[in-house]
């Protein structure tokens, strides 16, 4: 199998790359009515796969599971899942002839072997559903002509997805039809009588492409969401821990940490963030980002430049084949790191508090979400995407920090994501060595040691206008806005 | 390692305590003296779940002093019931993994707890829950749940028993057994009971505290004002007068009641007057290898309204949640409601526009940030929280709601900062507000004081009078009986499991 968007023209690559876009409420008008009384098999019943079809269900629609024959005669966690909650359940060869959309709910890495078995059994003009573009886009998965290729991918966890839908919302949710498989036109409508099956037309949808959401969630993941977060988390604990802070308070300084500034983040995005620190702490935390950016960018330029000519995809694929041997070996290296191993203190920290002893961590936001965001428009991936998949996503994987550290991200996870993070992550840390010299625990672990807050009129002003024009901020604004519209009116 | 022969007394020294910042009791003088047990009364609202936690060491003493807290302390609470089944759901790893997890069985919330295992075991057998013990602790109904408090807090050697309306949920069988149990230790250990009701009080109670709502000046250069309550007098139980008095106070007048009108601008479809609004036949519901529900036969005919019975875990709330569609075995069943086949294509939106319900299970559900008048909303929808653009008729409607409770100075107060009494009678509102042609009250009662009982029965009865609206009332409290309904179905315990 060849890379699929190396076999492009560049025209096309660059067309595919700039969709992006956040849908309005009208063009969910018809509905689930393009799937009423199509058959639809899931397979996969972990947490997507089970929640989205309790949600497709009580839409209206008709859900079964396909399972391996083990996973049934072994009376497996997915066949539980699927039999206690009422579904049909079979073996591919029972249930997939008689599907007409088949939902693809694996993960990743087992995509190329489910689809093998899967495509010869389906019936003619089916439709195959996706909800990650790896396979089609990295592999090069080459899909028969007749079959309808969609991908429907909501942006949370599955849990997520069932209690919003329960609630009488939904969850963020992208789509796409993968053009090279629509052969009756038929793609968009039924991706959105998905979405709207899983209540995530009531939360907003974003139409984009398979090429534009992989090159983006790889770049994304690798970099600012997990990369980044995991090489502050490693450098800022072992810096204060050098610097005589309580190892249980610096250990919950960064834990609860990322999920409170970039909770900032979330409602008023990069400019937000920083405005939480006092004049003279924003100053700082603006010129070490700046500091930071130019130090990172080769890295980040790599990385995009790595993920856009196969070559990320290609030598993970090659640990793949090898039992993940690399992958295995990282994920032990991580959970030995000091700041994995030191459990986080009993004592109380305000919320302002994280921002103020964690100047440091605020820059390492700011400078990882600019430089994912500059280095993939500048790949030509549409600022919409880049949006989400530097910015927006960066508090959702603040979060599993906050729950059980670096283990529980890189858990939560893909495969795929976890990968590239680690390759982030080794590349990152020696790369700040000479950076992290210069650090004291005024910008990490105890604020800055200031007589008083004044500062400079001008330089304020030149930093404040800084922040503000980013690109990131004009179509973050937008798009927060959009999805404002849509929230939970509280 | 006797207790009664440790336990000091308890005093209170114009003592205020904060809760977070959402609550004060302000300037309480009390003291229990060895060889007292208190109960603990008074309206919605006023403090009574946050006096009893105080004595369990929560929240913040601001002034005064308290003395003589004994360390170990047995407390069983719908609070604290909620906080645990809360950490139970937020133990679920499943998103980790991308495997549903199982969750805490009983055994082990039972057993790992537990200091008096000789104890445990023997509750566990009384209580009935032996069949129990390898199910998950969120599974378990409500009932089974609080039994599950119950023996955590009984057997773990407590110098002091707090139980804050234990008696709220628990058939007639449990009910007694407890009873008979906290008799027969009253002893050895002190007890303080929050209750609402006033008939259910035990004959060893020697003492009753009283608490009011207290309305404190907002804190200088703090916009928040907080709620408050304070100690308003003592009873002693021998003195009868005074405690007939303190009866009366928790009584209501509910005679000029009135119930909002539904919104004009919200129509339903029509239902077909020929066919009943609900048609199980041969419902099932089985766990694994545990049968709940078996092979249960049942028709709700328009304008019959229905009282629904059985003691804890005979699958009451299942057969509810088969109606309203929010159990997935209801496709895997033969059930027609409101004109619809189950699994033949339609939505759950659809059901349940005919439905308003509320239940113990929702309250636990409705953990979203917005505002009383909001969840009365919310009503429209059958949503939790709102999500759509209410109109200024379904302002107006829900303003009157709140009025008719009460709380009309709280209509842009955040719902989770109210007590646990409160937010049930806004999810009353909520169920009723649409006026639906299906009502269904699941222990609707639970965590009321007498008066604002009083006016949800009164409710009631006025609904079903209405003539629009057939109700479904679940309530193991005999006493709370609506006139209007004459039909009863009870469910027995399946034994085999």
């Amino acid at each position: 199998m060849a890379n699929y968007f190396n076999t492009l023209t560049l025209r096309e690559q660059l067309e595919q790359l700039a969709k992006c876009r956040f849908m309005y409420s009208s063009e969910f008008d018809e509905g689930v009515e393009a799937l009423k009384g199509k058959k639809m098999v899931v397979i996969g019943c972990g947490a997507q796969g089970l929640n989205q079809g309790l949600n497709l269900r009580d839409s209206g629609l008709d859900v079964a599971y396909a399972l391996r024959p083990d996973a049934i005669e072994q009376k497996r966690q997915s066949w539980k899942n699927a039999t206690e909650n009422g579904f049909t359940v079979g073996t591919y060869e029972e249930l997939i002839p008689t599907a007409d959309v088949v939902l693809n709910l694996t993960p990743d890495k087992q995509h190329t072997s489910v689809v093998n078995a899967v495509m010869p059994l389906m019936k003619e003009g089916a439709c195959l559903s996706y909800s990650h573009g790896f396979n089609i886009v990295e592999e090069g998965m080459k899909i028969r002509d007749d079959l309808t290729v969609i991908m429907v991918a909501p942006k949370c966890p599955g849990s997520e997805v069932r209690a919003e839908y329960v609630r009488g919302f939904g969850v963020p949710t992208l789509i796409a039809v993968h053009e090279a498989n629509d052969p009756k036109g038929e793609g968009l409508a039924l991706a959105k009588a998905y979405a709207v099956g899983t209540g995530g037309h009531k939360a907003g949808v974003l139409m984009s492409s398979f090429i534009a959401e992989v090159k983006s969630d790889l770049m994304g993941e690798q970099t600012i969401l997990c990369g980044m977060l995991q090489t502050g988390s490693i450098l800022c604990f072992d810096k204060m821990i050098e610097e005589g802070i309580d190892p249980g308070y610096a250990s919950k300084l960064i834990q609860y940490g990322w999920e409170n500034i970039t909770e900032a983040l979330k409602y008023g995005g990069v400019t937000n963030m920083l405005d939480r620190l006092s004049n003279p702490a924003k100053i700082k935390a603006f010129d070490l980002a700046e500091e930071l950016k130019e130090i990172m960018r080769p890295l980040y330029n790599k990385h995009q430049d790595d993920i856009m000519s196969g070559h990320f995809s290609h030598t993970m694929m090659e640990d793949w084949a090898n039992d993940d041997v690399n992958l295995h070996k990282w994920r032990d290296e991580t959970a030995e790191t000091n700041f994995e191993k030191t459990p986080a203190g009993d004592m109380a920290i305000s919320e302002q508090e994280y921002f103020d002893n964690g100047i440091l961590m605020v820059a390492m936001v700011k400078a990882g979400v600019e430089l994912a965001f500059e280095t993939m428009t500048a790949a030509g991936i549409i600022a919409e995407s880049a949006y989400y998949e530097s910015l927006h996503e960066t508090p959702l994987i603040a979060n599993t920090i906050a729950r059980k550290k670096l283990y529980e991200m890189n858990a939560t996870i893909s495969d795929t994501a976890e990968y590239g993070c680690y390759l982030y992550n080794h590349a990152c840390v020696p790369l700040l060595a000479d950076f992290m010299k210069g650090i004291k625990s005024d910008v990490i672990g105890k604020g800055l040691d200031v007589d008083d807050n004044g500062v400079d009129n001008a330089r304020l002003i030149d930093v404040n206008e800084a922040l503000r024009a980013h690109p990131v901020e004009a179509v973050g604004a937008v798009l927060r806005g959009h999805m404002a519209d849509m929230k939970k009116i509280v | 390692m006797e207790p009664s022969t440790r336990l000091a007394k308890i005093a209170f020294n114009s003592a205020t305590i904060s809760f977070d910042d959402r609550f004060t009791l302000s300037e309480v003088d009390w003291t229990i003296e060895p060889g007292q047990h208190w109960v603990i009364t008074g309206a919605n609202g006023a403090g009574k779940s946050a006096l009893a936690a105080a004595l369990a060491g929560v929240g913040k003493l601001e002034t005064g002093s308290i003395d003589g807290l004994p360390a170990r302390v047995g407390l069983v609470s719908f609070e604290a019931q909620a906080e645990l089944i809360a950490a139970e759901l937020k133990k679920d790893d499943a998103d980790i993994m991308d495997v549903v997890s199982l969750g805490t069985p009983v055994r082990e919330m039972i057993f790992d707890y537990c200091s008096d295992a000789e104890l445990a075991g023997e509750l566990v057998e009384k209580f009935g829950l032996t069949p129990l013990l390898e199910r998950a602790f969120r599974k378990l109904s409500t009932g089974e749940t609080r039994k599950v408090m119950l023996i955590r807090a009984l057997a773990n050697e407590p110098a002091l028993l707090i139980l804050d309306e234990p008696f709220d949920g628990l058939d007639v069988d449990t009910l007694a057994m407890l009873q008979a149990h906290l008799a027969a230790i009253v002893e050895r250990v002190p007890m303080v009971l929050v209750l609402n009701r006033f008939d259910e009080m035990p004959d060893f109670i020697t003492h009753v505290a009283y608490l009011d709502k207290d309305r404190p000046e907002p804190v200088k250069g703090s916009k928040k004002r907080s709620e408050g309550g304070r100690l308003a007098f003592t009873v002693d139980r021998q003195d009868e007068a005074a405690y007939n008095e303190l009866y009366q106070l928790l009584h209501l007048k509910t005679s000029d009641l009135r119930v909002p009108d539904a919104d004009p601008a919200s129509q339903l479809p029509a239902l077909d007057p020929s066919q009943p609004l609900v048609k199980l036949t041969q419902a099932t519901i089985r766990y694994g290898d545990a049968l709940i529900v078996d092979r249960l036969d049942w028709t709700i005919e328009r304008g019959q309204h229905w009282q629904l019975s059985g003691p804890n875990g005979s699958g009451k709330t299942c057969v509810l949640s088969l109606i309203t569609g929010d159990h997935p075995q209801c496709y895997t069943n033969d059930i027609f409601v409101f004109g619809f086949q189950r699994g033949s294509g339609e939505s759950i939106w659809q059901i349940k526009q005919f439905i308003g319900y509320v239940s113990t299970a929702l309250q636990w559900e409705y953990r979203v940030s917005t505002s009383c008048r909001n969840v009365v909303i919310s009503g429209f929808y059958d949503s939790i929280g709102v999500y759509n653009k209410a109109t200024d008729q379904q302002k107006r409607i829900a303003d009157q709601w709140l009025a008719l409770l009460g709380m009309s100075a709280r209509a842009d107060q955040p719902f989770n900062k109210l007590s646990y009494g409160d937010q049930r009678l806004l999810l009353i509102a909520r169920a009723m507000v649409k006026h639906p042609p299906l009502l269904i009250l699941d222990e609707p009662c639970l965590g009321l004081d007498d008066m604002n009982r009083q006016l949800v029965l009164a409710l009631i009865e006025k609904i079903c009078e209405g003539g629009e609206t057939t109700v479904l009332y679940v309530n193991h409290h005999t006493e709370d009986r609506i006139k209007e309904i004459d039909n009863h179905l009870t469910l027995e315990k399946l034994s085999a499991l």
